[in-house]
């Protein structure tokens, strides 16, 4: 893709509250999108422009932009929404920066854990004629896909417990006040959606995810510390009526990171990345994104998982945030998933830091069974300029 | 001080339109027990449920073809809480493609013991042969609900 000047990520800011808040949308928008912009060494004045995505049935808000506008600088500022995921406000925003129409952007995402339940808002997703008569929810599209899976791989539900157990570790680390089941992971708990059991996926928390981007004249005139580089970029989409698709499979991941490899010049991805932060909803997620994304085909899970490829001090540790599978706020789980890379890539992700950490890789999905794919490479070494 | 919360129950109904395949689609269940599929003239696929195009060549579908009764499980999940508008639970659902079709349709599975997952479950797997069924002519309205899957002795 020709980018007219290469985007870096220049700062963010995380907020994540397992119970009550106290806080209104706005306060703790405006609170995040502060922290962001000072954590870049900047102010407000240098925000060009904002894509925010949110979700507007778990906010219980209509076009939840509206209410964002305010708290996070869109009055008289240009500001846009991407509904679809934050993932894809990250992608638009790099995108603008990269456009070399935008020296600055502001993403955001974020979503709220007021509403009664998740499942109900979820369904609204569905088509009213041939799927809202079904109890499909997200999880229920997980648990399809992991059904489909289980086709053709023999021992999913040992390698489902294996990336759950390394992930709840990372979690134990990287967020101990908050991630779920840190004190270690029960099994055989009642299934929620066979064959996905309660004690495989993270009770929804509040989060709010905001990132700062920067192109290369504006990160070099200013002398800004640490910018993390973006290397390449991919997206794609499955078809949206589950039944159209083969669940036990992710063409459009593949597609995806085609896109971002060929783009960042990526041929070995196990071996030239330091760390990657991966999709995992539910374990087999995490499993379908190591096919997809080239690390690991299906009939090298179990040899990857059991000789630690992927663990904290594997050959490519994957999630060393401890993942969705530890905290899981739920809509902006996807720009968490880059954010999380950045932090690694900056040297700021604390307790879960890798030591040197300079090229990673994030993946985010979101839809119903991993509708959207999408794919990012950092480095926190600038590649050549952009001409 | 006591921080607030306010809580709010909102009930809007839409009344949506179905178009004309869907319609046709739910005619034929609801008058003749049969699942109707729309084949794509550029790549023959046979999509079920029908659509009035195919989002993968762009083209208008141009014939009805029917589908089933018998077709094979290709996902499945058991979901044990209850959802709103729905029947009691637990369920089984997921999706069939059924003989003829090219595309799989979602519906539920009855006929199972739902009580041991793991052996409700051993009975669904992926690949399992199914027959369509149908709710008597007059308990059916039209609606995903009218028809089921049975796996086949």
């Amino acid at each position: 893709m020709a980018y007219r000047t290469r985007p870096a990520v220049v700062g963010g800011a995380t907020t994540l509250i397992p119970n009550s808040t106290g806080k209104s949308l706005e306060e703790l928008l405006y609170d995040v999108a502060q922290k962001a912009v000072a954590s870049a060494g900047i102010t407000y004045d240098d925000i060009d422009g904002i894509v925010v995505a949110a979700n507007d049935q778990y906010d219980g808000r209509a076009i939840s932009v509206m209410a964002a506008s305010g708290p996070v600088g869109g009055v008289d500022r240009d500001i846009l929404c991407t509904p679809s995921a934050g993932e894809h406000a990250f992608v638009t925003g790099a995108l603008r920066v990269a456009s070399k129409l935008f020296d600055t952007q502001l993403v955001l995402a974020w979503s709220p854990a007021e509403v009664s339940s998740f499942s109900e808002a979820q369904r609204l997703a569905a088509d009213p004629y041939y799927h809202r008569r079904l109890p499909l929810d997200e999880l229920s599209s997980h648990a399809l896909q992991a059904s489909a899976l289980g086709a053709s791989v023999e021992n999913l539900a040992d390698l489902s417990h294996s990336v759950l157990t390394k992930n709840r570790a990372n979690g134990a680390v990287a967020y101990p006040d908050i991630a779920a089941y840190s004190s270690g992971v029960p099994r055989g708990d009642h299934p929620v959606r066979w064959p996905i059991f309660s004690d495989m996926i993270a009770p929804p928390i509040t989060g709010l995810v905001a990132m700062v981007l920067a192109g290369e004249d504006f990160v070099a005139d200013r002398g800004l510390a640490r910018p993390v580089w973006i290397e390449g970029m991919g997206w794609a989409t499955e078809p949206s009526f589950l039944g159209d698709r083969n669940l036990g499979g992710l063409p459009s991941l593949e597609a995806a990171a085609a896109q971002a490899f060929a783009e960042a010049g990526v041929s070995d991805p196990v071996g030239e990345f330091d760390v990657a932060e991966l999709a995992d909803a539910t374990p087999h997620q995490e499993l379908l994104s190591y096919e997809g994304l080239s690390l690991c085909r299906r009939d090298g899970w179990e040899a990857a998982l059991g000789d630690g490829t992927f663990h904290a001090d594997g050959r490519l540790p994957v999630n060393l945030s401890g993942g969705a599978l530890s905290v899981n706020p739920i809509f902006c789980t996807g720009l968490m998933r880059i954010s999380e890379v950045a932090r690694q890539l900056r040297g700021e992700a604390g307790a879960a830091q890798k030591e040197g950490a300079a090229r990673g890789v994030a993946h985010a999905a979101s839809g119903i069974a991993m509708q959207y794919n999408t794919v990012i490479v950092m480095n926190n070494q600038q590649p050549g300029t952009v001409q | 001080m006591e921080l607030m919360t306010r809580k709010e129950v909102w009930n809007i109904t839409y009344n949506h339109a179905l178009g004309k395949t869907a319609s046709e689609f739910f005619t034929q269940i609801k008058e003749s027990a049969r699942i109707l599929g729309r084949r794509c003239p550029s790549d023959g696929r046979v999509l079920v449920p029908p659509r009035a195009f195919s989002d993968e060549s762009l083209e208008a579908t141009d014939e009805w073809v029917e589908v089933g009764p018998g077709g094979r499980i290709e996902a499945f999940t058991i979901t044990y809480e209850p959802f709103q508008n729905l029947p009691e639970p637990p369920y089984a659902f997921g999706y069939v493609l059924l003989d003829g079709a090219s595309t799989a349709i979602g519906g539920y599975f009855k006929g199972i013991d739902l009580s041991d997952p793991a052996r409700a479950a051993e009975k669904l797997v992926v690949g399992t042969r199914v027959k369509t069924c149908f709710a008597e002519e007059k308990d059916r309205i039209g609606d995903v609900l009218d028809f089921w899957f049975e796996v086949q002795d």
